[in-house]
């Protein structure tokens, strides 16, 4: 059993304002090649702690260590070399993007910034890779995303992430914001890309059912607390926590018969 | 006879260079006391739908027949176009922040669409804090005179229901009532339109792009797709024999929490604009799925 | 949890989709106007750039016999009272104008730029020195200035553009802060810092990009008003002085006689109306163009 890819211990974080605090005492590993779900309704904390563990956000106090290295408190040069290692994919595909930038400039980016390639040609076969790895093609190079639907531009921006070749991909809600069709897509490509790349993913998101997909272990959180932790089939099949058990059972199943046997179980 | 009857409806926006059509021909019945369910992702034009049976958008220009319990509403002048909202049908929106005015009381809101027909003002303020109580609003009568940035998403939205409703009226269109709001306070919601429904005998046409919701409430879906009808039907018939591949493939598209998670989700075949190849924008665009958004942006 | 309908200024400038709701009740003017403003702008520039080469006659010569000669064949807006011939005067004063107005806006545009991008990134601390620097300049109407800086340099077109200059700038300064705040938020910085992008990479290739569309369109609408503030201070004596053709103090130099030569005040007083007019038409047609979540109206 070797050590765990991302180790996050003690995360706490308030916001100035607020009563209470976003993330309270959050704590759990990642390993290598395992997704994490960390689901919750609105307020729960767990936007916050993805940021966090991104190093997008400083928390007041924790630790969050990525292959041993303390994110927390790292700047400059080894920020930087620390964030090769993990990138984010954001909800919402429409302003994650920086809408004056070409395709290619976008995916690019990361390799500019962390030198990963030397010249422009390398750069661009090595672009053309990435977008063929998310199910684009080198004619997207030139256009801009105001040009894509929805489910395109969080394909660009999982290209841009993978540019870096991170070993953790941080997702935040990332396919809430889509419709149905598109959202079945970016799901089956987040599976295949796991699969091909070995990658570790910390997936949020409020539907339960798209992190039932997903993830092999599942965090619930409530009010900046994780209330429960285990593996996947677990936690749906048998939870402990109450507020799982009524997450779960607010639910709704897209099969009408299993609504109706719900229904009068309940009235029961 | 139908309460809401539907016929041939084509909604048009004005575009760049003139005037395009959303939907294309819409047909539907809603019987008093019925849910149907209008289902589409977006650009599918259910929303589209939805304004124009109350005449929302000013700009959008209307062919064909909407006929609620008899009268026809594509004609109507705007007079009795008001009398017609809130009474005759009630409307219930996606985002209960855009919907409410800000700076009025909750309670000020409720008791509107009476207070504007003539009811009494205290006659008013007691049917609103019986309605609001009805919804689940503890400590109904304090919480009426509070603004809506007091209140919670689920609140709020429960506070829109009651305004859309009040007016007692016969059909009620719920434009993604739901979506903004976290699972639990969702299913609440739900509960609460389909007590509301059948004590009053209300029909509820019910808009969403939410598969889940749509199983346990309505009896019948029309499933919308490009401005276009791809499949209309029971709600058992649609979701255990859908006969077009379009639902088939949006049934097959949905993660379930009771699936084998190893079945990979089912892909949506491609239409007459295929899903990906433009932004498959809110149908109020007035660009047509598929094209480009060629609008520039400044140097 | 957050469906695409997300109002906030970042997102318009993103050209997120309009939430239907966000169109209802706006109107468009007629094209046609919206073309003839936009002609009579570059027709206004045009003049101020060529605009003494065409000039029938030299307009700082005085010719006292023929004061306020009204419009005639030899002089077709008429003399004024010093002889002068308007037309000419009118078409030469074009550059004196728009030049004050275009560098009193060239440099409050980059000072606001400056001083509203460091406020907004540099800090708290900074943020509230320099938005307190702001509050002075705000305080301070342009007049005031005017007149003391006249007072104290003698007047001059000179000391009301800088008079202009150090109360207009705030306005942008604030302007800035305002959207370079919302923008270093956005989600596409975020996703830029974690690519590990520096901080001069950041603000210059993702930020101010995305924030200064609103100023292209809002110095566009303050041409008009900037102009019109210097032709008033010119019109009040604290700008540019006779025998300069600045349009503001030909109308103050025509105000006395006004029963005697109408013309001399009717057509510099034309050309600020339409110019005025114009450009604020045409900073109009400007905005609604770039304003992603106007398309289509």
């Amino acid at each position: 059993m070797s050590e765990p890819l991302l180790s996050v211990t003690g995360l706490v974080k308030s916001y100035p304002g607020q009563r209470a605090r976003s993330v309270d005492e959050v704590s759990f590993t990642i390993g290598r090649g395992e997704v994490l779900g960390l689901v919750g309704e609105s307020g729960s904390g767990k936007s916050t702690t993805a940021r966090c563990v991104a190093a997008l956000v400083r928390p007041d106090s924790g630790s969050v260590l990525l292959d041993g290295q303390e994110v927390t408190r790292a700047r400059g040069r080894e920020l930087r070399a620390l964030r090769a290692r993990m990138q984010m994919v954001f909800q919402d595909p429409y302003s994650s993007l920086n809408p004056r930038m070409t395709v290619e400039a976008l995916v690019g980016e990361g390799l500019i910034v962390q030198r990963i390639e030397c010249t422009a040609s390398a750069r661009r076969s090595r672009v053309i890779e990435l977008l063929e790895l998310v199910g684009l093609s080198a004619d997207h190079l030139g256009r801009y995303p105001r040009s894509f639907s929805g489910g395109q531009r969080q394909r660009i921006a999982i290209a841009r992430a993978l540019a870096v070749s991170p070993e953790l991909l941080i997702c935040d809600e990332p396919v809430s914001s889509l419709d149905v069709s598109m959202q079945a897509q970016v799901l089956n490509l987040f599976r295949d890309l796991r699969e091909r790349l070995g990658l570790s993913m910390l997936f949020i998101a409020h539907d339960l059912a798209v992190v039932r997909y997903i993830c092999d272990r599942v965090a619930v959180m409530e009010h900046g607390r994780i209330v429960e932790l285990g593996h996947r089939d677990q936690v749906y099949a048998a939870p402990v926590h109450p507020y799982t058990r009524a997450l779960l059972d607010a639910v709704p199943l897209p099969d009408p018969r299993a609504e109706r046997a719900r229904r009068a179980a309940q009235s029961a | 006879m139908s309460l809401l009857r539907i016929s041939d409806l084509r909604v048009s926006y004005p575009g760049p260079s003139g005037p395009v059509e959303v939907l294309h021909g819409l047909d539907l019945d809603v019987e008093a006391g019925a849910r149907v369910a209008l289902v589409g992702e977006s650009g599918s034009g259910k929303s589209v739908a939805a304004r124009a049976i109350l005449r929302l958008d000013t700009d959008a220009a209307l062919a064909g027949s909407i006929r609620l319990s008899g009268t026809e509403l594509t004609g109507l002048p705007a007079k009795r176009l008001r009398a017609v909202r809130g009474s005759g049908a009630g409307l219930v929106f996606q985002d209960p922040l855009a919907a409410l005015n800000p700076v009025r009381t909750i309670g000020w809101q409720i008791m509107q669409p009476l207070v504007i027909r003539g009811v009494r003002r205290s006659e008013a303020r007691r049917r609103g804090i019986e309605l609001l109580g009805r919804l689940g609003v503890r400590d109904a009568g304090h919480r009426f005179d509070d603004y809506p940035h007091e209140f919670s998403g689920g609140m709020r939205q429960r506070a829109v229901i009651a305004i859309a409703v009040i007016a007692e009226p016969k059909l009620l269109i719920a434009d993604e009532p739901t979506t903004a709001l976290d699972v639990r306070v969702q299913a609440q919601v739900l509960e609460l339109l389909s007590g509301l429904a059948d004590e009053r005998h209300m029909a509820v046409l019910l808009i969403t792009h939410d598969l889940g919701i749509v199983a346990s409430f309505a009896e019948s879906v029309v499933v919308l797709r490009h401005g276009r009808v791809v499949e209309r039907g029971l709600t058992d018939d649609i979701y255990y024999r859908p006969a077009h591949p379009y639902t088939r493939g949006l049934l097959g598209a949905v993660p379930r929490i009771d699936a084998d998670p190893s079945v990979r989700l089912a892909t949506v075949p491609p239409g007459t604009a295929a899903a990906d190849a433009g932004p498959g924008d809110d149908p109020g665009q007035p660009e047509m799925p598929g094209e480009k958004q060629n609008e520039t942006e400044s140097p | 949890m957050t469906g695409p309908g997300a109002t906030s200024l970042t997102a318009r400038l993103l050209g997120r989709p309009a939430p239907l709701t966000a169109r209802a009740g706006s109107r468009r003017r007629s094209p046609v106007i919206e073309r003839v403003a936009v002609a009579v702008v570059l027709f206004v520039v045009l003049i101020a750039i060529i605009g003494p080469w065409l000039a029938p006659q030299d307009p700082y010569l005085v010719n006292l016999p023929d004061s306020l000669q009204p419009p005639s064949m030899a002089h077709w807006f008429g003399t004024d009272v010093n002889g002068r011939d308007i037309l000419s005067r009118v078409l030469t004063g074009a550059r004196t104008t728009l030049s004050a107005t275009f560098i009193v806006l060239a440099v409050t545009t980059a000072i606001g730029i400056l001083i509203g991008t460091a406020a907004a990134l540099a800090g708290r601390v900074a943020d509230e020195i320099l938005m307190r620097v702001c509050d002075v300049g705000l305080a301070l109407p342009p007049i005031v200035l005017a007149l003391g800086l006249a007072a104290a340099l003698g007047p001059s077109l000179t000391s009301a553009v800088i008079a202009m200059i150090a109360t207009w700038w705030p306005g942008y300064a604030r302007l800035v802060r305002t959207v370079v705040t919302e923008t270093r938020d956005a989600e596409f910085v975020e996703g830029a810092r974690m690519l590990g992008v520096g901080r001069a990479r950041l603000i210059f290739r993702h930020i101010l990009p995305n924030s200064l569309n609103i100023m292209y369109v809002q110095v566009t609408l303050d041409v008009a008003a900037v102009m019109l503030v210097i032709s008033g201070l010119s019109f009040v004596g604290v700008g540019a002085q006779v025998p300069s053709a600045e349009w503001g103090a030909m109308i103050a130099a025509a105000a006395n006689n006004v029963q005697n030569g109408w013309w001399a005040l009717l057509f510099p007083g034309l050309a600020i109306a339409l110019t005025a007019v114009a450009f604020n038409i045409a900073g109009d047609w400007l905005r609604v163009r770039t304003d992603p979540t106007l398309r289509g109206r």
